[in-house]
């Protein structure tokens, strides 16, 4: 059963569900649905659970494997539920893009790999497959990149955090 | 004794801790761990998860958070599994304050259940408070 959903954000964090996400961007964009994929979350009882404690029960909160949730909804700009989309890693969010969860803009708010070669800002350390998963987003697909973990703070410009990694066209 | 374990966003825990020895002295048997943005949540999982092995003396551990929903509170709901733990969100220093209170016959779920009806109990909107006296 497809379900149309108005994506606002899309959403790299590790944290997945927290305190920004709740507090800052539901409100913000006023959220309706919460979609969170991974993984190892989907299918573990336990983990499900904690979530959903956490997630207000006015919102929709629906918990998919990046396969399952690529391939089972519609997603439209102004039609359905005002949806918030979380992703653990840039890996998962990729291998959604190329299952045909189209976005055109993708914030990044936290993430820490023990080997980062880049450290964006205090929130964001990258290593190298991600740093060329998100080349691939920003130069092949036209993705605008964000890095900022709450709507109300300035958004550090991706291109600039990896002009001492790599050359991009500004 | 029950230990209590406090994690927080930022060093609020801490600062509730040295709020509350200034008031009440040294508080035994309790640990704070922060929670901030430049740390990997694998990290702060290990580190709790070793703070609550330390605080466990045989009746388990009494984790306070700041906010549910939260990464502090998120983690320390993940150790609930070992039914060794309690966690109670939205900690305030008359929580803190009644932690020494603890009777030894307490199991760790009365103790939760107390700390947080305390915590409940002590907020009040002042006005009300002097309205209540004035008509009493």
């Amino acid at each position: 059963m497809a379900q149309d959903l108005n994506i606002e954000l899309v959403r790299v964090d590790n944290r997945l569900v927290h305190g920004q996400i709740l507090e800052s961007w539901v409100p913000y964009v006023k959220a309706q649905c919460i979609i969170v994929v991974d993984d190892n979350i989907a299918g573990n009882v336990f983990d499900e659970t904690v979530i959903r404690m956490a997630v207000p029960s006015e919102i929709d909160l629906i918990i998919n494997t990046v396969e399952d949730f690529a391939h089972n909804y519609n997603f439209s700009h102004n039609k359905g539920k005002n949806t918030i989309v979380l992703f653990r890693s840039i890996r998962d969010v990729c291998k959604a893009y190329e299952l045909g969860f189209h976005f055109d803009k993708l914030n990044i708010g936290n993430i820490h790999h023990e080997e980062f070669k880049v450290c964006c800002s205090p929130s964001v350390f990258l290593c190298d497959t991600e740093i060329e998963d998100i080349i691939r987003l920003l130069e092949n697909d036209g993705v605008v990149v964000e890095l900022k973990r709450v709507p109300r703070e300035r958004a550090v410009n991706i291109r600039e955090a990896l002009k001492g990694y790599c050359n991009l066209s500004p | 004794m029950i230990g209590v374990l406090i994690t927080t966003h930022g060093n609020l825990g801490n600062e509730l801790i040295k709020a509350a020895e200034l008031i009440k002295g040294p508080l035994s048997d309790i640990l704070h761990i922060s929670v901030d943005q430049s740390r990997n949540v694998e990290d702060i999982k290990k580190e709790i998860g070793n703070a609550i092995k330390k605080l466990d003396k045989g009746k388990g551990v009494l984790v306070l958070t700041d906010l549910f929903g939260g990464t502090p509170s998120n983690i320390s709901l993940s150790f609930m599994k070992e039914q060794k733990v309690e966690v109670v969100t939205g900690v305030n220093l008359p929580m803190l304050l009644k932690l020494s209170e603890v009777k030894e016959s307490m199991t760790l779920r009365e103790f939760a259940c107390f700390i947080k009806e305390h915590g409940q109990k002590n907020i009040y909107v002042a006005s009300e408070l002097l309205s209540k006296k004035a008509l009493g």
